[in-house]
Parts: structure tokens; sequence; C-alpha cells
């Protein structure tokens, strides 16, 4: 396939129109001087073409799922479909405000509550609040649950550490320490979990185990039950991070392997677009003993009334303003709608078959690690590539050539030079096919080829080296380096 | 079957012989028997037409905020956004997008998220903005415990005019590592902060933070935020700004804000009911590597052309775990994207003036409210730009809304903490003009309220 990217010429914003000396805004009665902006802020003054334009041209110097296939391993980058899209911008949707009266928006509560029992069915867990605003931000607020329970036990000055398999998401042990526990990594082994270092690491200062399964290597960690024995039998709790729901929908879920609490991200599971690095949106679901501690509100049904419930005493409070990400949550409403009983069964089938299907054809270009089933991605090793000079990153940009996106790079970190590859359900086996022949190419391609990649794109090879040493933050900043007055101060240590 | 699994005949039949199998059960035979699951018990599917069909009778027993004269306000805006935001925000290379993790096939979005980080550099007066937070509440969150990497103690200083649910969430993001959230008191008369308060409590020599709102929680601009810099001297201090305030306000950089987070949702992301929204956060270039959140940088490409990648990633999760400065992963970029279009069509002029004209309203909306016996309007002495507080002298605020609603006027936001236990019992209402507002909606507001507030005199 012959690719090339629009590579536009394209001014920053700033620069599409000259400079002009800063009037002063309007004044507003009353607001004191001291408080008064004495001079407007710099921004340029355009006209709505001049704006459009330029956004579409940076627009065409972007990848999206729409223009190319998205092998992110652990993103689960499937189609977004347009219906939601559509719906989400109802009047009856995007012109709701969250503090209007309960009465007003009867619709909305019992959408939100109906997809919270879905969802509580997918999980197989009592209780689910969609307040959260993205995975990493469940995490915590999950965690302070764990938190807030083991306070009402008495348990918490004891219970203060947090373990994690070594393949967690980075999100993983970062939430841990937000919510003020320490963390340790258990080892794995043959890329799952290995019980008998579980096994030794809990005990009574164990607080909770996170575990994501299928896991960042594509595996299914088939002692997922003696997993949760063990942490239960320590008086721990099990925490599912369910980044990967996608390879288990209607297979098995977090209630049935004795998780206690999860949280979902409805960008990728349920399709709801990423919008190049969010929104995204992180479903809390919560078994018996955490349920009571979900944020509030809840939302109540009382008859054919759903209302807001705010007496839960246990509850940890508020995460976020308002009640999460309704227009997304809307959006993974209508996916789920769509397909149903049997659809939801059909999407993790066909994500794991795709899967398995291009593990088994790309592990023809590279060593596969770990050679068995995997479910909705697997990991490939680039360490061969060393001895021709190339690296697992030069691979990953001479992929972007081909006109589709790298898959995730070096992570997890018991591979070496790690390729983590998932292309889900909405890929035909035509667009795998491309997609497997357009990996053979690059690592076939010479190493001088591989290591000058990218050619096709709006720019070449960036020096992200050089980003962080001398960093360049914003339009102040570049303003100070071409005016060469104020060079940008030092940006400290760190921390 | 959904149209959005591809299924052309044959195909799953190809992969299967591929791998030599014959059913997909056969994928999962390592997912042992006792952990298997019978059905979801999630009813059948359904073909488009009908998802819509079954979306839009749920959505059409909402009734939005274009069926009332709506004052509604608070952190979350409705104002109208010219069509043009949407259209860039639609173009699928935008929301289709991944995180940019390979900068070379992202720059358009990179691109983008580097305006945006400058404009709210250049409304704040600060040096460096991240790439964006979950919300205006976990930016203040995220800057609670920023202070607390920079600076020692104990204590988290907060206006008590807060609204609840940002010192709840406050409260949550306080509570892992043991640090306590404290409530500054304000002046009856005028909302104003105790400054003497905050004197006291910084001579304790346990305050790590301190954040002020602008407006605060009551809608008013409070002068004294302007004097906090001088009584907190190395204590960073964090300014909450509604962004369309500071295209007519002094950048909190000015008066010595080390942070300034905000909600920036009002800038071309429709309210949706609360959600997706947009925390804004900017510091001081100094403290740059103790911030949270991604951020966009400038560098160039391997033949020297400009080129933008997300930088100083050492910071974050993915690499540092459980050392990073924060959990956060998934942002709001695409609503990042909104904020700096919105700003570009409306234009630096047309922004503050527009900030003008709804304070204008505002103010017409206080005198037609203020002449109302049993009405305090506004409630506190202190200017304001698009918000006031009222207080009912009599019966509670949900009983005066619900009597507004009926008369189709959505009349402001109960200030007080809808938790059972919550102490603060005062009658406020958080009102809010917006460009909306009409001459003849204030008139039956006032109306509607007049009516109302006799009518709690009857049955009180």
């Amino acid at each position: 396939m012959t690719f090339r990217q629009a590579a536009w010429d394209e001014p920053s914003i700033w620069d599409l129109a000259p400079a002009r000396k800063a009037s002063a805004p309007p004044t507003i009665p009353g607001i004191p001087d001291r408080l008064r902006r004495k001079e407007a802020a710099r921004w340029p003054e355009l006209s709505e073409l001049e704006v459009v334009r330029h956004y579409t041209r940076l627009s065409q110097m972007n990848f999206g799922i729409d223009t190319a296939p998205y092998a992110l391993g652990s993103c689960t980058m499937k189609y977004n479909p347009k219906v939601s899209e559509m719906l989400a911008r109802r009047p009856g949707a995007a012109g709701l405000h969250p503090y209007q009266p309960e009465a007003t928006v009867q619709g909305a509560l019992e959408l939100a509550w109906r997809l919270e029992r879905l969802l509580a069915k997918v999980t197989g867990l009592s209780e689910v609040s969609l307040q959260a605003a993205a995975g990493a931000h469940g995490e915590w607020a999950a965690l302070l649950m764990v938190r807030a329970y083991f306070r009402d036990r008495a348990e918490l000055e004891r219970r203060t550490e947090v373990l994690l398999p070594d393949t967690a998401h980075g999100t993983n042990p970062a939430s841990a320490m937000m919510a003020g526990f320490t963390t340790r990594e258990i080892a794995s082994k043959d890329g799952c979990v290995d019980l008998a270092a579980l096994r030794s690491a809990v005990g009574e200062h164990t607080a909770c185990f996170m575990l994501t399964n299928p896991n960042t290597a594509g595996l299914f960690e088939s002692d997922i039950l003696e997993i949760a024995e063990t942490v239960h039998g320590a008086g721990g709790m099990l925490y599912y991070d369910g980044a990967n729901l996608n390879a288990i929908l209607g297979i098995t879920h977090p209630g049935r392997m004795g998780f206690d609490v999860a949280h979902l991200n409805l960008h990728k599971t349920f399709a709801t677009p990423h919008g190049g690095g969010g929104p995204g949106a992180g479903v809390l679901a919560a078994g018996e003993a955490l349920a009571p501690y979900l944020p509030v509100p809840r939302i109540a049904k009382d008859g054919r009334t759903f209302r807001f419930d705010y007496d839960r005493p246990k509850s940890i409070g508020k995460i976020k303003t308002a009640y999460g990400n309704f227009g997304l949550d809307l959006r993974a409403y209508a996916f789920a709608l769509t397909h149903g009983e049997e659809g939801l069964q059909h999407v993790a089938r066909r994500a794991v078959l795709n899967s398995n299907y291009l593990a088994l054809r790309m592990g023809e270009s590279l060593p596969r690690p770990f050679r068995r089933l995997v479910k909705h991605e697997f990991l490939l090793s680039g360490a061969p590539l060393k001895a021709r000079g190339v690296r697992t990153l030069d691979l990953a940009k001479r992929l972007l050539d081909e006109g589709v996106h790298a898959p995730t790079v070096y992570f997890p970190s018991l591979v070496e030079e790690a390729l983590m590859i998932e292309l889900p359900e909405t890929e035909s086996k035509r667009e795998l096919d491309q997609y497997i022949a357009a990996f053979a190419r690059a690592v076939a391609d010479s190493p001088e080829h591989l290591r000058a990649a990218p050619r096709s794109l709006a720019v070449g090879r960036i020096d992200e080296v050089q980003a962080a040493r001398e960093p360049r933050l914003s339009w102040k900043d570049l303003r100070a380096a071409a005016a060469k007055v104020e060079t940008p101060g030092p940006v400290g240590p760190a921390p | 079957m959904s149209r959005w699994i591809p299924d052309e005949p044959g195909e799953e039949a190809a992969l299967l012989d591929a791998l030599g199998i014959s059913s997909t059960d056969q994928l999962f035979t390592d997912v042992p028997k006792k952990a298997r699951i019978g059905r979801l018990g999630v009813g059948p599917g359904h073909d488009e037409p009908e998802v819509v069909r079954q979306i839009d009778r749920l959505l059409e027993r909402n009734k939005p905020l274009a069926k009332f004269a709506s004052f509604l306000g608070g952190r979350i805006s409705a104002r109208y956004s010219p069509a043009a935001v949407d259209a860039i925000v639609s173009r699928s290379e935008f929301y289709t997008a991944y995180t940019p993790y390979q900068p070379e096939a992202s720059q358009g979005m990179l691109r983008a998220l580097f305006e945006f980080q400058s404009l709210w550099v250049e409304l704040t007066g600060l040096d460096v903005a991240n790439a964006s937070l979950y919300d205006g509440a976990t930016a203040a969150g995220e800057a609670l415990l920023f202070c607390r990497r920079l600076h020692d103690g104990r204590r988290f200083l907060v206006p008590a005019s807060l609204p609840w649910e940002e010192k709840s969430v406050l409260r949550n993001y306080a509570t892992g590592p043991g640090l306590a959230v404290e409530e500054i008191p304000f002046d009856d008369r005028t909302g104003r902060l105790d400054l003497d308060f905050v004197r006291r409590a910084v001579g304790t020599g346990d305050v790590f933070g301190l954040l002020a709102d602008v407006p605060n929680g009551f809608g008013h601009v409070d002068e004294s935020v302007a004097d906090l810099k001088g009584l907190l001297g190395e204590i960073p201090f964090v300014v909450s700004a509604d962004p369309l305030a500071l295209t007519v306000l002094e950048p909190p950089g000015a008066y010595g804000a080390d942070v300034v987070v905000g909600e920036g949702q009002g800038f071309g992301t429709p309210p949706s009911f609360g959600g997706p929204l947009l925390g804004l956060f900017a510091c001081r270039r100094e403290h740059v590597r103790s911030a949270p959140g991604r951020i966009v940088g400038a560098t160039r490409d391997v033949d020297g052309r400009p080129a933008y990648a997300l930088t100083l990633q050492t910071r974050e999760q993915h690499i540092r775990r459980s050392r990073a400065t924060s959990n956060i992963c998934t942002n709001q970029s695409l609503m990042a994207l909104a904020f700096v279009v919105y700003a570009s069509v409306v234009g630096p002029r047309g922004l503050a003036e527009l900030q003008a004209s709804i304070a204008e309203k505002a103010r017409t909306l206080a005198s037609a409210l203020g002449g109302i016996d049993g009405i305090q309007a506004p409630r506190f002495e202190a200017p304001y730009l698009g918000e006031f507080t009222i207080e009912l002298q009599r019966g509670t605020a949900a009983e005066f809304l619900d009597r507004l609603r009926r008369k189709k006027v959505l009349g402001g936001i109960s200030l007080a903490d809808p938790r059972p236990g919550a102490t603060d019992r005062a009658a406020r209402i958080l009102v809010a003009a917006s460009d909306a507002t009409t001459e003849k909606e204030i008139q039956k507001y006032a109306r509607a309220a007049r009516s109302a507030v006799a009518a709690v005199g009857r049955s009180a």
C-alpha cells in the first residue's frame, strides 16, 4: 500500500494573523481595579473560515480509527459507531444541565440506570456507578473504597499494601500510591501470576491485589480462582482492571472470577471514541462488601420515577463534578443495545479470533514469547532486530509508513523490545491480512529504511529527547526562544 | 448480527481454518469451567433504527434547557457554541484517534493541544499548562497533591463557600496521603475570605497550600484573592478560575498564583448532563516536573522541521509507576480541542464582550429579584460577573425551585449539600445569567419568584 499523509506547511494559529497591540477589554462595573484585566489576552482575531481551515488541515495530519487500523495493545481501538455520535448530540442529551430538577431529566436518569443494570450483569457485580471519568480515575476511587472498608473494620492501620503483577498497567501502582497505599510487584511466571509468589506475598498487610485478566501479555490467568482464594484467604480485596474486558464478554466475568470491585473502560470495550487521548468513561462496579462505599449520588428507582440518592452513609462522597461522562455513557448504551446478549458474546469471540490469527501469522516475522492461546492481544519481541542494528521503535515508525498505526511498544517490560498487538472485532480478515503483510514488509526492510522511518507523514522522526531536554511548552516559550531576549529558565530537578 | 462485526460469508471459517480449529469455543479452553458463565441476561440486540427509537424514547422524557428560562450555571455552562466548533470536533481524524503515542502520525492533535496549552497560559499569566485533566474539581484535587510535592505541611485551605461537591472531591484527593482540607470562613455580609484566619493558619507552619476560586462559589469576585500570596509567602497558591472570567479579569499569575485550575467545558463543549467536562491546569515553569498529566512540547524532526510530541513523560504513570506525579492517563483531549477552537472562532474581543454582556444581564436580573420581599438578591455585597447568590428568608431552596420549574423557570442551583447530615441549611441559590438570557425571561423569573415566595409565606 502506498500511503502519503497530508503535509501542510501550516503555521501555528498565532502566526496566522499579525500580532496587534493589545487593547483593554471592556470594563465590568463593580470589579475592583486591581482585578481588572488591563490588556486583552493575546490571541489572534481570525475569520471563522481561517479557523476552520486551520484545524481541518491539522486534522489531515492525524491518524484515527476511521483512517487506519490502530493496533495499540490494551487500547482496544474498535470502530466508534456513527449512530452513537448522532444520538449523543440530540438536545435531549447534549442540552441537559446536570443540576436541572430530577423531574426534567427522567430519561437521562433512566438511561444511566439501565446502563448500570446492564453493566452489573456484564461484570457480575451487584452495583455500578458511572461517575468515574476514566479507567485510572476508577482505579483510584475503588482503592479509596477499599480504604474506607478497612477503616470501618479497623484494619486500615495494618492493611497498607497493594499487590500487583509486574505486567500491570502503570496506572495501577500510581492509583495505589494516590490512594495512600504502598505497592509490591509480584513477578510473573510464563507471563502469568506466579501463584507461589503471590501466596508468599499476601498477609495481614494486604489491602488489595490488582489484576487485569486477561493480562497485558494477552494471556488469561487460568489460576484466577486460586488467586481469588489466596487473596481472600489473607483478608484482602481483589480488584479487576477492566481494560481488557473485551476478550471475555459473556464468557466469564469479574464476579464469577472472584473479584470484589472493578473498573471498566467504556472507551475500549463499549466503543466510545477516545478523542485523541480522552474523554474516557470509567465505570465502577462493586460486589456486596464494597457497594455501600460507591460515590454519591447513586441512581434510585421508585416505582416509575428515578432520582438521585445521596443517603449512602458509607459512601466515599464525590470523585468528580456531576455524575460521570453522560455523553459517553449514552454511546456505550447504544453499543450494548445494538449487540445484546448474542452480539456481546460475538464481540469477545471475534476479537479473540482476530488476535489468535494475527499472533499466528505475525509470529512468522518475529518471535512470540508465550506460544499459547491468547485473548484480545498478544506480544512479539523485536529483540532479533538488534542484530541488524534495528530496534522495535524503528519497526513501529516504519509501520506508520504503511498507513497503519503501530502496536504499543516497550510494554510490558517482561518481554525484551516488546510489541503489544491488538486489532479488535471490528477489523475484517482483509484488514488483518493487510496488516500482516505490512508488518512482514516492515520487518524485512533494510536497516537504513527502518532507521529513517517514517517518511510518509507530515513530519519525519521526531527528536523526543530534545523535547524533554529543552522543554518548549507553549507559545510563550516559542516567543521567548525566537526573541532570544529571555531564555526559558530551568524546569527544576526531577522530583 | 451487528454490522460492526465483519461477517462476509466464509470469513470466520477461514480464520478458524488457519488456526486449525473448528469453533471459537476452542479459543477459551484456558478459562476454567468453574469460572465460566451461562448467559449475561442482557436481552437481544436491535438494528440501528430500533436502537435510535429506543434511545430517542428515553431522551424525549428529558426536558432540555431550551424548554425553560434557565438560570442554571455553576461550573457548567450551556453557552451557545458556534456550529464550526462541533464541525471540527466531529472530524473523525480527531475524535477516533488514540493518545498520540506515535507523534509523527498524530501531529494534528499534538499541535491543537499545544495551541490549547498556549491559550491557557495566556489566560492565566502562568508559564506551563498541561494537555487537560478530567474536570475542574479533579484539577483542583490534582493541584492539592501538586502543592504537597512543593511544600511540607498537612493542611490545605479552601474557601468555605466552595461548592460542596468540590470540597468532597478535594477531601478524597487528600485522604490517601493523610492530608486535611480546611475551610476558610467568609464574611457574612460580603462573602469575602477571612484573611485573619488565613494569617493564623499560615502561622502554624502546617499549611502546604491554599485554593481560592474566581469567581467564588457564590459567584462573586472577591478582591481578597489579590492579597493571599502576600500572606502565603512560599506556600503554593492555587486559583480556580472560570476561563471566560479571565478574559476580563487580571491573570491570576499577576497576583501570585502558582497554579491556576478551572473548568473549561463552557468553551465549546455542551453540558451533556455533566460530562464530558474539561479540567484546566497551569503552573510555573520551575515546577513543571511536579505537574500532573500529559504535556505537549515543541521540538524538531530529523530534517529540522517544527514538530510536536508528548514530553517530560518521566513524570507519568506509564514510566514512573508508583512514583508518578499522578495516575492520570486518559484525559479530555477532545474537549481541549473544542476549547481552543471555540476561543479562536469567537476571538479574544468576542469573548471579553460576551462576558461583559452576560454581566450586564446578571445586573438586570439582580435588580429584578432584589425588589422581591422575602428574597435577598444578591445575598452578598460584592461584585460579580454572570452569577450571584440569592437567599430565601422563608422556606427551602428545593420548594422554591420546584415552584419555579412548574412555571418553566429553572431558577438556579441550590448550594446546600444534599447529603443527610449536612449542617448548612441556608436556603441559598446560585443564579446565573447567560448569553441566552432575555429581558422577557428576567421578568418571567421575577414574576415566578414573587408568587413562589408568596406561596411559601402562605403555607408557612
